[in-house]
């Protein structure tokens, strides 16, 4: 399997796939974006993985675009062989979100998704364990990171 | 956390997180015997909320909390910072305030491997001289922190635009006899420790992490190396003055605690290569170009730089709105990441209970960089 560049990524994503993908950007070198569409987000995930060798997990995490009245969930993957960093974005309903678990891929999105939940309230749906990470066991304060949190009068 | 439930053969054990080797964080083991059959670790005592501080701080007031995530270590958490800013707002950099981040960058990761390595030779037990030794030796390092930017630890010197302030007088040849004093001390740990038959017996075959498994696990840094694969952004990405500078990426084949050591070791002495070069051939000219106090972003950019810090890949994502703040600062911190390797490795080899200490410490958590 011969590793592809952040150009041939992004073209042959979009001949061949594009009824996975939303959009997909180069934003500068090494720094690749593709924002999927949510219900094809695990078709993708595994075609990254397992075609184009993704196989390196770095982190993810969200970003609460309030006036929009949605978020992002980004997943930042890399490939041992390319080395440029692939950024894979899916776009929530602020008022619906969750999407699919991303563990069954990559194992170690497991305390990223668990500290995404908790921060900003996206449900992952069959994530193995998901349970508070950062916060105290029985915090009942609402979602911290998200943009309507006002930090007053919460005892934890 | 709510705790798993725990299987009725074995012993549920909660290490910390009051304990002097556990650190700030909690990690429950359970244990069939002597030999552990999964790792828990508990996280989260050190919570601080930094994203969410840095949200509610100008771009140039942000550089002082997060500096308080790895306090060893400040400098290179900085710069991923800093030049996060510097993209986002598309400010230049001259080129020997470029030098200069790098010098004080390799500085700050001997620091921080000086102490990685005098807790995992306290963790093995034999020792206990080695972590008063290194403390001593990072004095050396200290003063000349305290020379050029006027504090011993959390300097904020970089800002975004270039270094606060130049070279004094005369710190080239006080880099380089530091260089001179660390290089013979360095020998002496090798000698001492490395080659301890002691030592190596409690190092040796423990924690082993394969390659295939630190890539898939997503570890990153020397744990990362420790594996056998040769990735550091310094090598992938260079910033700073990377580029120019000459240095090998050191990688170790066998993935054992010993290998993660070796790693941390043989760093320090490209590091000391590095400050010596920077020494000798550091360009003249400005160290930093004028920014205003409170600059101002340009709606919906977005710009993700990464470091490498003592710990592993650092990356600081910022969003911008337009306003005098970063919109969302999103940070991937390196000791999360090494966390749930440590979490899986009971899984993927046989750990004893009196080698934990070793196995955890072999990953050079820093507990302030995993809770942020």
């Amino acid at each position: 399997m011969p590793a592809r560049s952040e150009e041939e990524l992004v073209e042959e994503l979009k001949r061949e796939h594009p009824e996975l993908l939303v959009e997909a950007v180069i934003h500068r070198s090494k720094r690749v974006s593709i924002v999927a569409k949510r219900e094809k987000i695990l078709e993708l995930a595994r075609l990254l993985r397992d075609k184009y060798g993704f196989t390196h997990p770095v982190s993810a995490g969200a970003v609460d675009y309030i006036k929009e009245g949605r978020m992002q969930m980004i997943y930042y993957l890399m490939n041992p062989e390319t080395r440029f960093m692939l950024m894979l974005r899916v776009d929530l309903p602020r008022d619906d979100p969750r999407m699919p678990s991303m563990t069954e891929i990559w194992n170690a999105m497991n305390f990223h998704e668990r500290e995404a939940w908790e921060m900003f309230g996206i449900n992952f749906e069959g994530h193995p364990n998901l349970t508070h990470l950062l916060l105290p066991p029985d915090w009942r304060g609402g979602y911290p990171l998200r943009k309507d949190f006002r930090g007053e009068g919460i005892r934890p | 956390m709510s705790e798993p439930e725990v299987k009725p053969e074995v012993m549920r054990i909660s290490w910390g997180p009051q304990h002097p080797m556990s650190g700030q964080t909690r990690i429950l083991i359970d244990v069939d015997g002597e030999v552990v059959r999964r790792i828990i670790a508990d996280i989260g005592f050190t919570h601080r909320g930094i994203e969410k501080i840095l949200e509610n701080r100008t771009f140039i007031q942000g550089i002082v909390p997060i500096e308080r995530m790895v306090m060893a270590d400040t400098a290179n958490i900085a710069l991923g910072y800093v030049q996060a800013v510097e993209e986002a707002l598309g400010i230049e950099v001259p080129e020997r305030a470029k030098w200069i981040r790098s010098l004080i960058c390799e500085m700050g990761r001997i620091n921080s491997h000086l102490y990685a390595f005098g807790l995992q030779v306290e963790c093995t037990g034999y020792f206990p001289a080695v972590f008063l030794w290194t403390t001593v030796d990072r004095e050396v390092l200290l003063d000349l922190f305290e020379k050029l930017t006027g504090a011993r630890w959390s300097y904020s010197f970089f800002i975004p635009g270039g270094v606060r302030a130049d070279l004094p007088e005369g710190f080239r040849d006080e880099v380089k006899r530091a260089v001179k004093y660390l290089r013979r001390r360095f020998q002496d740990y090798w000698d001492a420790m490395v080659e301890n038959p002691l030592f190596e017996m409690r190092n040796r075959g423990v924690g082993v992490l394969s390659r295939e498994d630190a890539i898939r696990l997503g570890a990153t840094g020397p744990v990362l190396r420790g594996s056998g694969v040769d990735m550091d952004v310094r090598k992938d990405e260079p910033y700073a003055a990377y580029g120019d500078l000459d240095f090998k990426v050191i990688t170790e084949k066998e993935g054992d605690c010993l290998a993660r050591l070796k790693v941390r070791f043989h760093e320090i002495e490209q590091s000391l290569n590095i400050m010596e070069q920077i020494a000798d051939e550091i360009p003249g000219g400005p160290v930093r170009t004028k920014v205003p106090l409170f600059p101002r972003s340009k709606p919906g950019v977005e710009a993700l730089s990464r470091v490498e810090t003592s710990r592993g890949e650092l990356g600081v994502h910022i969003f911008t709105d337009g306003g005098l703040k970063p919109y969302r600062v999103k940070i991937n911190s390196p000791t999360l990441r090494n966390m749930y390797v440590f979490e899986r490795l009971a899984e993927l080899d046989r750990v004893l209970v009196a080698d934990l200490p070793v196995v955890l410490y072999s990953i050079d958590p820093w507990y302030l960089d995993c809770d942020r």
